[in-house]
């Protein structure tokens, strides 16, 4: 098997080359090599008629002077290209720098679940398994009107050099399934859609899986045909475990990312130290859960995938950092600098975000304890608005609470409030947390694979939009 | 530019395709570069150097197609690459609607890239020094004006950036197209706190497709006067308004009728708009033409992605549908003529009259919403169904009397442009879709 210096066909003399040819501009450079191929199959109308490779290939360069940034990529790595990338990058040289890079933290074991490496693949037999998907949710409901199910999977060889002399190289599998199904009953129209994704390889195609999908496509379906606008206005909001973790995510991980943080941007930007919500609840972001899409070996600077607590037991104990505000702050990196791939330089992003379980009972009990509100349990986008800290998601499904029960399904509407006020207006955490594996991807500036998780929260006071 | 080496090197990919087997095949070869130039708080704080090369290839093989896309231009590296593409095609279903287009229906008028006039040949002119000075020139940070109620500016980020994008388009059936355009853009964000300690953030931009046309100077005084107009922004209470959304904002609520609109939502029912051809759905006020030809401004387009020519074309008329967007793919499934793929530059016309901006519509309306910003939320394609969050401000007698935030705008698309009131002219020319500021009424606010 190819190594990646023989992937890409340069030598650690070369990039050493080029990495002085970078430092001309500034005080530290790295260079991120990445080839990624990515397949796809697509099932539509009963068939898989549809599908491709992709391959995208190159090097980014980058130079820091302090906190400035200096990147180019090329999408050759000839020598020659990679120096007049580096040349590009150094670009950015003003007055000396003050960029000083953390110590080296010492890797962990790969969070990826590969056992079958996805170029065994034999695309009949994956075709046939979306065939079989498409049967198998048909045979659980009468409504079915159209399916379309993407399967796609892509493997990324990453190589990183910087200027310490650190050469580090991660393979990122990625598995991913998405289905789109319409069902029509008396004349009115259902879409679901609901994915998997897994940092695995070949082996997570199965016929559990399969079966997961199938009957989550048909999830209470009746209750969605029946599904009607709730009133809006404020209420309390009980939130099912799970991908209600897209919270955390839009409430409170982007504010506490610290790019947001150095530029004075975040609305928690003072807040450091200080208690932002009730004792007992602990928000973290991790990059180590084995299989999960967040998960990655090293981030894209090359610094190992962490466990990063950002509020333990209430109070705000860490930003989500990448090189550039680790400098900055005088802590150690947090492995948050992500990118999207070669052509962008990281900047601090999420991985996988979730709270850890709390001790104030079950789902039950939280719904038990509203009189008039609302539980959300299923959702599609989210956004934040990161100076005043208001966000939104979009609810695809839930039900009105009365009297401690649930009654009428509910869809189709946005959540709004605002991190600081919702955080401390989380005023009950059950005891089951549930990471979502869905096929999360957040879209600050670039497109990043993430996942995000919860237990059962109910939170006081949220604006619910209806008629 | 693409070189006549890589024009080559693309006829030569049609070549390797029909050797390894493929019936036909269309190959797109795009080039591009741009630099940009960040700004943090009227200082240079990143310098980023872009260039791209990329060849998508679409295999019809044996009645089964596949869609392929590399960016190793090597001659032996894409002969390899499509032979092992064309082996993948053969595993796939047959499918006898994927074919390509009637040779009738290509664009023969894009010869040279520059018909539209949305290239600026002293693109290749311009230095790193000047880009600098742009991006720091367009930076108000260092000369911020004392602000309203005693307001500070906290943070300024400011990206400049300029762009040549080039495409090349042919297939095996002899369609032969080429487009170009460079554009001149600068975006900012601004944060701003109030003397209470509250923060407030906003944005603008601009955009141009020559040097002569491109002024920034005016991007973020304008951003900063719309994050001060936030300051001590609460939801109203919960009810029934009228609405303005400004044109900035505007395409929001019109994405989703140009989205039910296309073949492939349609044919899969997963549309709102299902069955709606020759049907008066809307508002008969509502008019919305796709006008793809505008010279001079980015975005518009002599041909789409397949090499279908586009054309100057009304989508919906006093409020009927009459325009379903669908290449050929659809055609063939829906039984229905080819159309093109999709809205170029849609553009909603003016109602009642031609001189109508924000203003005026509020005038029009009386009482209501501005709505100058959405804050996430969504549309369910399949049912019309949305709900988007929102901030602007509270209008009484067509004047702003006080900013709103934190509330949400809940309906159905349907019901929503039934309840159209009106239209400005004042959409703004550097975006891709042309919609100007719009009044509804009867509009579900939720705070």
């Amino acid at each position: 098997m190819m190594n990646n210096s023989e992937l890409f066909g340069v030598s650690a003399g070369q990039m050493r080359t080029i990495v002085a040819e970078g430092l001309k501009g500034g005080d530290w450079c790295d260079l991120y090599f990445e080839q990624t191929v990515y397949n796809d199959l697509l099932l539509r109308d009963g068939a898989v008629a549809s599908g491709g490779f992709h391959l995208d290939y190159g090097c980014g360069v980058r130079v820091l002077n302090g906190e400035k940034t200096g990147y180019a990529y090329s999408e050759s790595t000839e020598f020659q290209s990679l120096m007049d990338a580096a040349k590009a990058a150094a670009a950015v040289a003003g007055k000396p720098g003050s960029f000083k890079a953390g110590p080296s933290i010492p890797t962990a074991k790969p969070p990826y679940l590969m056992q079958t490496d996805w170029s065994d693949a034999d695309k009949k037999q994956l075709s046939a398994w979306l065939e079989k998907l498409e049967a198998a949710i048909r045979s659980r409901s009468p409504y079915p009107s159209k399916v379309i199910a993407l399967l796609s999977w892509s493997v990324s060889n990453i190589m990183m050099y910087n200027s310490l002399g650190e050469l580090t190289s991660d393979t990122r599998p990625l598995g991913s399934v998405t289905v789109t199904a319409i069902f029509i009953k008396d004349g009115r129209t259902e879409q679901r859609n609901i994915s998997r994704s897994y940092r695995c390889g070949l082996e997570m195609i199965t016929d559990a899986l399969l079966d997961e999908l199938a009957a989550e496509a048909v999830k209470d379906l009746d209750d969605s045909f029946a599904a009607r606008r709730p009133k809006g206005g404020r209420m309390p909001v009980v939130m099912a475990a799970g991908a209600s973790g897209i919270l955390l995510h839009e409430a409170m991980g982007h504010a506490f990312e610290a790019d947001f943080n150095r530029k004075g941007q975040s609305v928690f930007c003072d807040r450091m130290g200080q208690r932002i919500c009730k004792s007992g609840i602990s928000i973290i972001d991790d990059a180590t859960i084995p299989g999960n899409r967040g998960s990655i070996l090293y981030d894209d600077e090359g610094v190992p995938g962490q466990k990063t607590y950002m509020v333990h037991d209430g109070i705000l104990t860490s930003f989500l950092h990448d090189r550039i505000s680790a400098a900055y702050y005088g802590v150690l990196p947090t492995g948050n600098g992500r990118r999207e791939s070669f052509r962008y330089n990281p900047i601090p992003r999420m991985r996988t975000t979730y709270m850890e379980s709390g001790a104030d009972g079950t789902l039950e009990d939280l719904v038990a304890s509203v009189r008039k509100g609302i539980y959300v349990d299923k959702f599609a986008n989210g956004e934040v608005k990161i100076g005043e800290g208001d966000f939104t998601f979009y609810v695809n499904r839930g039900y009105l609470i009365e009297n401690g029960r649930l009654t009428q399904p509910v869809k189709d509407v946005n959540i709004i409030g605002n991190g600081p006020r919702a955080l401390a207006d989380i005023v009950a955490v059950a005891g089951d947390l549930k990471i979502d594996d869905g096929t999360w991807t957040c879209g600050k500036e670039q497109s990043v694979a993430v996942s995000c998780g919860i237990p059962s929260v109910l939170i006081n006071n949220l604006t619910v939009g209806g008629e | 530019m693409i070189t006549e080496d890589e024009i080559t090197l693309a006829r030569e990919c049609l070549d390797f395709a029909r050797n390894a087997g493929a019936q036909n095949c269309r190959i797109t070869l795009t080039k591009s570069t741009e630099d940009q130039i960040s700004t943090l708080d009227g200082e240079i704080d990143k310098v980023t150097r872009c260039a791209d090369r990329s060849m998508n290839i679409a295999l019809f093989v044996d009645g089964r197609y596949g869609a392929f896309s590399i960016n190793k231009l090597e001659r032996d590296t894409l002969k390899e690459f499509i032979s092992k593409a064309v082996e993948t095609v053969r595993m796939l279903a047959p499918d006898e609607f994927r074919v390509l287009p009637h040779p009738n229906r290509y664009c023969k008028t894009a010869l040279t890239g520059r018909e539209l006039d949305s290239y600026d040949p002293s693109y290749s002119l311009i230095d790193a020094g000047q880009r600098r000075r742009r991006a720091l020139d367009a930076s108000v940070f260092k000369r911020c004006p004392e602000l309203p109620g005693g307001a500070r500016l906290i943070s300024e980020e400011g990206e400049y950036s300029d762009s040549e994008y080039d495409v090349y388009l042919i297939d095996s059936q002899g369609l032969d197209c080429r487009h170009t355009e460079t554009s001149f853009d600068y975006g900012v964000e601004v944060t701003i706190e109030s003397p209470k300690g509250n923060k407030y953030s906003d944005y603008w931009w601009t955009s141009a497709s020559k040097q002569d046309e491109f002024n920034a100077s005016e991007c973020s005084m304008t951003a900063i006067r719309r994050a001060c107009g936030q300051i001590g922004a609460k939801p109203m209470k919960s009810g029934r308004y009228n609405m303005v959304v400004a044109s900035n904002v505007a395409s929001r609520l019109v994405s989703p009728l140009i989205n039910a609109l296309n073949g492939y939502s349609l044919q899969q029912g997963n549309s709102f708009l299902v069955g709606s051809m020759g049907k008066r759905l809307f508002s008969d006020k509502l008019n919305i033409i796709d006008d793809p030809w505008r010279k001079g401004e980015s975005g518009s387009k002599l041909f789409d992605t397949e090499g279908v020519a586009t054309r100057e074309t009304k989508i919906i008329e006093n409020g009927m549908v009459v325009r379903y967007f669908v290449n050929t793919y659809m055609s063939g499934k829906m039984h229905h003529p080819l159309t093109g793929e999709d809205a170029i530059r849609p553009r909603l016309l003016a109602y009642p009259s031609d001189d109508m901006d924000m203003n005026s519509l509020m005038a029009l309306c009386g009482d209501g919403i501005l709505v100058n910003d959405f804050n996430g939320g969504n549309c369910n394609q399949a049912t019309g169904d949305f709900s988007y969050g929102i901030s602007g401000q509270l209008f009484k007698d067509g004047k702003c009397v006080k900013p709103v935030s934190e509330m949400l705008i809940t309906g159905n698309f349907l019901t929503l442009w039934k309840n159209f009131l009106g239209a400005g002219t004042d959409f703004r020319r550097c975006a891709t879709k042309l919609i100007p500021s719009l009044a509804f009424c009867e509009v579900d606010f939720s705070g």
